[in-house]
C-alpha cells in the first residue's frame, strides 16, 4: 500500500509540474521542437491520406514538415504502403486577397522513405553489388497555390491553409525530360491538403 | 490575381483532361488500369485470327526494354513496317524500377504495334509490387501457345527476385507433347548460363531442353546477342536500347535466326 501510495504522490507532483510547465510556455515563446501546425494530404505520390506536423523556418521562407503517409490495400491493389516523407514548401510570395485571407504561390519538393513493403535502401546480400539502384528512396517536386485564412477568435487553431498542388517523381521526370515517348503532361498528378496553426 | 485564377484553372483543366491519373498515392501502386489488364489473353486472341497457308512463318524477339522507351518505339515501327513478321515475343524487364508507371509506358509504346505480342517476366518485372503488376497486366508468369502447329513455351525462370523455386515440373509436362508439333520452341528471360543460374540449374534446365528434343530455346537478360548453334541452339537477345532485335524465321522442321540492328 504503501508503494502505491508513494507512486500516486509522485504521478500527481509530475502532472502538478507538467502543467505548471506548460503554462509558462504559453506565456513565453514555443519550445524549438513544438510544432507550428499540423496538416493533411490526399495524394501526391506521399501516401493515399499522410498526415503529420510542420514548421516554418526562417522566417517563413520555408515550410518543413515531417509526415506520414498510408496507402490502404483496396486502393494499392497490393499490401498496405507506409510511407514516410519529409516535405519541403517555399511560398514564392504572399498576396492579400481580402480580410484574414491570403494566397501564395508555392513550390517544393519532398524525400520519401517506404518503410512497408519489399523495397530497399541497402541492397540484399543475394545480389552482386550494383545490380539494383535502392528502391525505397523517392522524391517529388510540386508546384501550387496556397490559400492562408487567419481566425478572428482563435480557439484551437490561430489560421488555416487549404492547397492544392501539381507534382511529378524524380524517375516520371527524369523519363519525360529523357525520352520522347513519355510526355511532360503525362507524368503529373493533383493533390491537395490542409494545415491548421497553433 | 485574376491571371493567378486563370493559370490555376487552366493548370487543373489540362491535368484532369490529359495525365494519366489526377491522383497518385504512391510510386508502389498496383492498381493497373481496367483497359491494360489481361494482355496475354487479349494477344493470344488476336493470334488466332492471324490467318497461315503456309508451314513457314517469321516472328521476332525482343528483350530488356528497362526505360530505353525512344529505342522501342524505333524497334516497333520497323517491326511494323515488315509484313513477313507475324507476331511479337517480348523476353522480359519491360520495367527497370518495377513501378507501375514503367509498366504503363512499355504497355501504351506497345499499342502501336499492329501485331500481337507475348510477353515473359524479366528479373526486375518482379521487384516490389511489379510481381503483382505484371499477373494484373500480362497474366500468368508460365504460360504456351500454340501457332501453326508450332508450341511456344513461356517459362519464368526468375531464381533470386522470385523468391521461389522454378517450376521444372510444369516445363516438363508442357514439352512432353512435342512430338504433336513441328517445333517447340521455349523462352525464359534468363539464359541458362546467366548469372542467377547455379551449375546445378543449368545443368538440368539444359537437360530438359535436349531430352525433350527443343530445338531452340530464346533468352535475353544479358543485354548481349549471342547464338549458341546445337541439338538445342540457344538464342541471346541484345537489348533494346541497342536498336537491335532477333527474327526467327520457322520452317517445318528448322529455323533460321536473323539480327537486326537499326
Amino acid at each position: 500500500m504503501k508503494i502505491r501510495n508513494l507512486f500516486i504522490i509522485s504521478l500527481l507532483a509530475l502532472s502538478f509540474n507538467n502543467s505548471y510547465a506548460q503554462d509558462t510556455i504559453s506565456v513565453k515563446e514555443k519550445s524549438w521542437y513544438v510544432p507550428d501546425y499540423v496538416k493533411a494530404q490526399f495524394a501526391g505520390n506521399i501516401g493515399l491520406v499522410s498526415v503529420g506536423v510542420g514548421y516554418q523556418l526562417f522566417s517563413e521562407v520555408l515550410y518543413s514538415e515531417l509526415l506520414y503517409g498510408f496507402v490502404p490495400e483496396w486502393a494499392s491493389k497490393a499490401n498496405n504502403i507506409h510511407l514516410i516523407t519529409i516535405k519541403n514548401t517555399f511560398p514564392i510570395f504572399r498576396k492579400k486577397i481580402g480580410k484574414n485571407l491570403t494566397i501564395t504561390p508555392i513550390a517544393g519538393f519532398t524525400t520519401t522513405l517506404d518503410i512497408g513493403t519489399n523495397s530497399f535502401t541497402t541492397l540484399p546480400s543475394i545480389y552482386p553489388e550494383g545490380y539494383y539502384v535502392p528502391t525505397a528512396v523517392h522524391f517529388t517536386l510540386f508546384g501550387g497555390a496556397l490559400i492562408h485564412r487567419d481566425f478572428k477568435k482563435p480557439k484551437t487553431f490561430k489560421g488555416v491553409d487549404f492547397y492544392l498542388e501539381f507534382g511529378t517523381v524524380e524517375t516520371y521526370l527524369w523519363y519525360a525530360l529523357a525520352t520522347k515517348e513519355v510526355d511532360l503532361i503525362d507524368v503529373f498528378s493533383a493533390d491537395i491538403g490542409v494545415n491548421f496553426y497553433f | 490575381m485574376k491571371f493567378l485564377k486563370n493559370l490555376l484553372l487552366v493548370a487543373i483543366t489540362l491535368t484532369c483532361f490529359n495525365c494519366d491519373h489526377l491522383f497518385e498515392f504512391s510510386v508502389y501502386e498496383a492498381n493497373v488500369k481496367s483497359k491494360q489488364k489481361n494482355t496475354t489473353v487479349k494477344n493470344l486472341k488476336l493470334l488466332e485470327r492471324i490467318p497461315v497457308n503456309s508451314k513457314e512463318f517469321k516472328f521476332a524477339f525482343i528483350s530488356d526494354v528497362h526505360f530505353f522507351y525512344d529505342q522501342l518505339k524505333t524497334t516497333i515501327d520497323d517491326i511494323n513496317k515488315r509484313d513477313d513478321i507475324l507476331f511479337v515475343i517480348f523476353g522480359g524487364d519491360i520495367a527497370d524500377q518495377a513501378l507501375l508507371r514503367e509498366y504503363e509506358i512499355f504497355h501504351d509504346i506497345m499499342s502501336s504495334l499492329k501485331k500481337p505480342y507475348l510477353t515473359v517476366i524479366g528479373n526486375h518485372d518482379y521487384n516490389i509490387n511489379g510481381g503483382i503488376i505484371y499477373k494484373k497486366m500480362f497474366g500468368d508468369y508460365n504460360y504456351s501457345f500454340e501457332f501453326n502447329n508450332n508450341k511456344f513455351v513461356l517459362f519464368d525462370d526468375i531464381v533470386w527476385e522470385s523468391e521461389k523455386e522454378l517450376d521444372f515440373d510444369w516445363l516438363t509436362s508442357e514439352l512432353k507433347g512435342n512430338t504433336n508439333f513441328n517445333q517447340v520452341f521455349v523462352i525464359a528471360h534468363i539464359p541458362p548460363d546467366g548469372d542467377q543460374f547455379t551449375d546445378k540449374l543449368e545443368q538440368k534446365y539444359r537437360a530438359i531442353m535436349s531430352e525433350n528434343k527443343v530445338p531452340l530455346s530464346i533468352h535475353g537478360h544479358t543485354h548481349n546477342y549471342n547464338f549458341e548453334e546445337g541439338a538445342v541452339s540457344y538464342l541471346t537477345a541484345p537489348a533494346v536500347k541497342e536498336k537491335a532485335y532477333n527474327i526467327v524465321a520457322v520452317k517445318d522442321k528448322s529455323f533460321t535466326v536473323e539480327l537486326i540492328e537499326l
